[in-house]
């Protein structure tokens, strides 16, 4: 239990290093990495996976996962990261990603938020309206 | 026909537009019916979230990086990385009249059946208490129709009064019968057509009770016509942790319905020992640090957030109460244990039962020295107080002298009359379960007791010539009754004819 939180802690000052002006920074995360793999702490791999997932969130958090059925332009995809960029006051970079199964529209997921604007979405919620 | 098609159409049209934005998590680790979830930024405390396949959980513990939820009812189908969403509102149930008569779950769906529930308002499980502007001390009385109870630690709308004792010491019992005895005032109060009668209606919640138990219960509440102005939550044993948590709030959030709209309601917590054990379960499951007792820290405020609900709203907001009587479970009659101490401090007295006092028959086994109602005289008819202002004291004084008088056989005339008198009022208050005595009968034999009545009575004879003066009182003298009941306190004129009716019984009284 204690040593639990005494990785947990550690892991947070290691994410503390790996910013830079408040975002992640690639350079700073693999000079992180390097230097553990030098000096192994004492719980190595337990420190390596809270870490993970603290970056993790971390990446999630300045990420739009912009998932679309059908085509999708560069410039949509940059105007949506555009508006969350402002909407959560942080950088935030676009990634996406073709899925079928939407069937049509957008499904955009930033950390916990997701924004659905899917017709597969629209449907489900139709049919429990309905049932 | 056309009005669904424009429905649907209405509801394509907006499928075209809406983006629809949740907050979501993914299960961790799941199991003993409890999740562990990594997201949820956004959850509340005591949010209602959503599963897959449709389960319902509670976020409880809001750490860092984790939320810890309860599943209510089935988790089996849970899997690590399954999604879970945000719903934005706090748990809620059913509530309203067409409750009464049913018994449901802790989320209040019916478990009867007796088909769908009409309900077309909800509750939040969890409340804010009404404020401290909104409440009006307690003044108008709960009759329990146990006459030890309303003679001695009476009970007002809008009180908390804790049942405490050792099990098998007819805790529940007692509850059942207030219970009964508020459907048989209603009875008589709808049917008199007064419009000020004020009935009552209750809410007997079950935790952790086995299913037999609940189903006895149940039929004698059936049985005595009761059921019609009850609703009972179960949240039997073979429930989960989490559903027992839950139940007592559920039932708050109904009774509170009737407090809301200016009505009167009765709860019973049966019990709120077991309560703590289900919360107890479910926090070492959640990880939370432990104290006393093997209890979370936050286990007063449990039953106080839980209690803080039970008022008597003032004029101006309806004129509602919610009377509690909590039940709580002693090992050995230790008082001292952590959650009795606990309820005992938030409660406004308590009734206190006692295993030797029920071993030797003396029921209900009311403790009488032990036993307190701190707001309840404020409540008490005057026709009881005229009648019962010294018993508790005589009672009292009797305890402390039946225990030296085994000692000696000279005593002294005045010890005598003290001890017969003592011994008559214990016989007296002897009552059977499930047979509340309407308040004007307790009156009719607590005056023919004052006024020495049964003073040439044999103890051993003490039961039934109460019983038969009561039987009489109903057969021959209704309207003296009724007069009782009515004026509610003794003048010259009812006095006059108490005396003439039970002059006329004794002298039946052979
Ligand atoms: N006043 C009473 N007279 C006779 N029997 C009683 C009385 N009160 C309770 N009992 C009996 O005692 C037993 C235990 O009562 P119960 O109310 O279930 O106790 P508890 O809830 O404290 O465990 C039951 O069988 C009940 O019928
Ligand atoms: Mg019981």
């Amino acid at each position: 239990m204690k040593q639990d939180k005494q990785i947990k802690e550690f892991a947070k000052q290691l994410l503390k290093i790996s910013l830079e002006n408040g975002e992640l920074s690639a350079e700073r995360v693999d000079g992180v990495l390097k230097s553990l793999e030098k000096n192994p702490p004492r719980h190595h791999l337990a420190t390596l996976k809270a870490y993970l997932k603290l970056v993790a969130r971390e990446v999630a958090k300045s990420t739009a996962v912009i998932s679309h059925a059908g085509a999708i332009s560069p410039e949509t995809a940059t105007r949506i990261a555009a508006q969350l960029s402002s909407k959560y006051g942080r950088s935030i970079a676009s990634v996406t990603r073709e899925d079928p199964s939407l069937i049509a529209g957008l499904r955009v997921v930033v950390d916990c938020d997701v924004y659905d604007a899917s017709i597969a979405s629209s449907l489900a919620t139709l049919e429990t309206a309905l049932s | 026909m056309s009005s669904v098609i424009e429905q649907i159409e209405q509801q394509i049209a907006n499928l075209q537009t809406k983006t629809v934005a949740s907050n979501t998590g993914k299960i961790v680790t799941v199991g003993d019916g409890v999740a562990k979830i990594d997201g949820l930024s956004e959850v509340m405390y005591n949010e209602m979230i959503e599963f897959p396949g449709e389960t319902i959980g509670i976020a409880l513990n809001l750490e860092e990086d984790e939320v810890g939820a309860v599943v209510l009812g089935e988790a089996t189908h849970l899997r690590e990385g399954d999604q879970v969403t945000c719903t934005g509102k706090l748990l809620s149930v059913p509530v309203g009249k067409g409750m009464l008569g049913r018994v449901v779950d802790a989320l209040g769906r019916p478990v009867d059946g007796k088909g769908n529930i009409e309900s077309d308002e909800t509750y939040p499980v969890e409340k804010i208490a009404p404020g401290i502007i909104e409440r009006k001390s307690v003044d108008q009385p709960l009759m329990t129709g146990i006459q030890a109870i309303d003679s001695m630690i009476p009970i007002g709308r809008g009180q908390r009064e804790l049942i405490i004792g050792d099990r098998g010491t007819g805790k529940t019992t007692i509850a059942i019968d207030t219970i009964i005895n508020q459907a048989n005032i209603n009875k008589v109060g709808l049917a008199s057509g007064d419009p000020n009668f004020r009935p009552v209606y209750s809410i007997y919640v079950a935790v952790g009770q086995k299913n037999s138990n609940v189903a006895r219960t149940l039929g004698v509440l059936e049985e005595k016509g009761a059921l019609e102005y009850t609703i009972v939550v179960s949240a039997p044993a073979a429930d989960s942790a989490a559903n027992q948590y839950l139940a007592p709030y559920t039932g708050a959030a109904m009774g509170e319905w009737f407090m809301s709209n200016g009505m009167d309601a009765l709860i019973v917590y049966d019990d709120l020992s077991k309560h703590a054990a289900a919360y107890r379960q479910m926090s070492l499951v959640l990880k939370r640090p432990s104290g006393r007792e093997a209890y979370p820290g936050d286990v007063f405020y449990l039953h106080s957030r839980l209690l803080e609900r039970s008022a008597r709203v003032n004029e101006d907001n309806g004129n509602g109460s919610l009377t509690a009587l909590p039940i709580i479970e002693t090992l050995a009659g230790d008082l001292s244990a952590y959650i009795p101490t606990n309820v005992i401090s938030i409660t406004d007295g308590q009734i206190f039962l006692e295993t030797d006092l029920f071993n030797q028959g003396i029921r209900p086994a009311v403790s009488v020295g032990l036993s307190v109602s701190r707001v309840g005289s404020a409540a008490q008819v005057k026709a009881t107080k005229q009648v019962a202002g010294k018993i508790k004291l005589e009672l009292a004084q009797f305890r402390e002298l039946a225990a030296f008088a085994q000692f000696g056989s000279d005593l002294d005339a005045r010890t005598k009359a003290q001890l017969d008198r003592g011994s008559r009022i214990v016989e007296l208050f002897k009552q059977p379960a499930f047979n509340p005595i309407p308040i004007e009968q307790q009156v009719g034999v607590l005056w023919s007791m004052q006024n020495n009545y049964f003073d040439d009575i044999d103890v051993s004879q003490m039961v039934s010539a109460s019983d038969a003066l009561r039987d009489f009182l109903v057969s021959r003298k209704e309207s003296l009754l009724t007069a009782i009941r009515e004026k509610a306190k003794i003048d010259d004129d009812l006095a006059e004819q108490l005396k003439t009716a039970v002059d006329e019984w004794k002298a039946s009284f052979a």
